[in-house]
């Protein structure tokens, strides 16, 4: 029992493509949820419009974001809901597949575990950018979202960088599911824990400094910081930079790291023999 | 006899934790208690033989089927199958093994026969018309060319035991690992099962089959060779031939002596 196993060779994209179609056949299935995710775009626009009719336009806490709370807050929750989609798209796919008994029949084929994983998020990966885009053109076209002039540049950069950072936090959490089946800590810290302090609808400069610095170790706030200065503040490349720097540093320790604590989980699964356990 | 045969298990070894309470976790933290499923198991199944697993509940049958799929890694020995080691070339044994899980949950429900085997023939790297050719292929060897576009949610449970084979063959291995293939089934869909493996896969194909059941009458009308398992290690291991000689009454006086005198054991 000893020596380093020769694991599977590298997927290629018909295997992804099989995902996608196997999901979106599956999606069609489910005639209303589409209805009822647009319904709920609308709704939280319309609770943040009339909100924002509280806040003065102008607040210096808003300063940097382009100064209108509604803007800052459709932003925030828009991506915090992309950012929870990638931090617990994983986990849920391990832990759907454990439920419905299907997490067998997919780890005795070839494909490598961590393509089977990333392949059964991917169509979830994909709606949930098509429901932040549109999230956006539903509050810049019926609620007067006001984009400023659009760094692109810092938008891709922020983007990329947090779609590795909670991708990673993502493979943490389904590493946690594979062994413990339930109770995932990862997803309360980073989702829970990120609401309040990350900035998600209130500017973290509101915080008491003696919390304020919790907000400086979560991802999201950077995430949301850059992304906010790219989209509604007209902000240089220069400006993103402290941001862009941050996530890069998460990226550099959690993406390792999470690879290395999956593959002791699914090594851990198959010891104990509880991998399709739930 | 074949040089490489295919399955192979030396002093073959699976001990599974014992779940233990919060309060049991506390007192004694560093614990480990363990629960043995086999205890050097050997087994050697020859190519192209019909090979039944016969055996008392928690004997280890499922341990060593799920062990020769690599979903369970063995704490000690080897195990290969068509000469590659299972926990070290983890790759080449699951293109090695077709597994025909009876398991109807590992389906997507909401999907159509031919829509499930879609996905998984792209998994075992089939595509596009040589993909279609082969799901037709096995659909027609199964029999369910003519529900092949209905929702797996609407076949009964022999035609769902019949589309797990033609998901175990999609990817044409020679070995086959069968865990109960006819548990829960009536005994005309059970009868066509056994046909099936033995006529079909075994006989006209000569595939290998692994096959897992508690029904000696199974194992003594369709088996080549028959092994009784229990407590871990394998305790009776002939040709069906001499343990059963087609009769189930004399492989059953065979196996409650095997498994009664296992039981003696400390």
């Amino acid at each position: 029992m000893s020596g380093r196993a020769r694991t599977a060779a590298a997927p290629g994209p018909g295997v992804f493509r099989a995902f996608l179609r196997r999901d979106f056949r599956e999606a069609v299935t489910y005639k209303f949820s589409f209805i009822s995710s647009v319904t709920g775009i609308l709704l939280s626009s319309a609770t943040f419009y009339f909100v924002a009719k509280l806040v003065p336009r102008g607040s210096p806490s808003l300063g940097p974001f382009g100064g209108d709370y509604f803007s800052f807050a459709v932003v925030g929750v828009a991506f915090a809901g992309l950012l929870g989609m990638f931090q617990e798209g994983l986990s849920a796919v391990v832990r759907g597949a454990q439920l419905s008994g299907t997490l067998e029949a997919l780890l005795v084929t070839p494909v490598a575990v961590p393509a089977i994983l990333f392949g059964s998020s991917l169509y979830s990966l994909i709606f949930q950018v098509v429901r932040t885009v549109i999230h956006l053109a539903v509050a810049a076209a019926f609620f007067g979202l006001a984009f400023g002039r659009v760094n692109v540049a810092g938008v891709l950069a922020v983007g990329l960088l947090t779609v590795l950072c909670f991708l990673s936090v993502g493979v943490l959490s389904a590493s946690f599911i594979l062994v413990y089946k339930t109770g995932n800590p990862f997803s309360w810290i980073m989702g829970t824990v990120s609401g309040l302090l990350g900035g998600v609808v209130f500017p973290v400069s509101l915080l008491p400094p003696w919390i304020r610095w919790i907000s400086s170790l979560l991802p999201v706030t950077y995430s949301l910081d850059g992304m906010r200065k790219s989209l509604l503040a007209s902000a240089p490349f220069a400006e993103v930079l402290p941001d862009v720097a941050a996530l890069a540093v998460f990226v550099a320790v959690l993406l390792p790291l999470s690879l290395a604590v999956f593959r002791l989980a699914v090594r851990k699964a198959k010891r104990d023999g509880t991998l399709s356990h739930f | 006899m074949n040089a490489t045969p295919a399955i192979l298990a030396e002093s073959l070894v699976k001990r599974y934790p014992v779940f233990r309470g919060f309060r049991e976790l506390v007192r004694r933290p560093f614990d480990r208690r363990t629960v043995t499923a086999l205890d050097g198991l050997d087994l050697r199944v020859e190519k192209g033989r019909v090979f039944c697993l016969l055996g008392p509940n928690g004997a280890g049958k499922t341990t060593l089927i799920k062990i020769l799929a690599t979903l369970v890694l063995p704490d000690g020995g080897r195990a290969a199958v068509d000469g590659r080691d299972v926990a070290r070339e983890p790759g080449p044994a699951k293109r090695a093994v077709g597994y025909a899980v009876g398991e109807e949950r590992s389906f997507y429900w909401r999907l159509t026969g031919r829509q499930n085997l879609e996905f998984f023939g792209a998994l075992y790297g089939l595509r596009g018309a040589a993909r279609d050719l082969r799901i037709a292929e096995v659909l027609r060897l199964v029999g369910l060319d003519g529900a092949a576009d209905l929702r797996f949610n609407s076949y009964s449970t022999g035609m769902r035991q019949m589309l797990a084979f033609a998901r175990a063959l999609l990817a044409d291995a020679s070995i086959l690992l069968v865990d109960e293939p006819t548990r829960s089934l009536d005994p005309l869909a059970a009868d066509r099962i056994r046909t099936f493996l033995r006529g079909e896969l075994a006989g006209r194909q000569g595939r290998t089959i692994l096959w897992a059941t508690h029904d000696l009458g199974e194992a003594a009308d369709h088996a080549d060779d028959i092994a009784v398992i229990s407590r871990g290690r394998i305790r009776l291991h002939g040709p069906a031939s001499s343990l059963a000689g087609g009769s189930r009454a004399v492989l059953r006086e065979a196996y409650e002596q095997a498994v009664g005198e296992s039981e003696k054991e400390p």
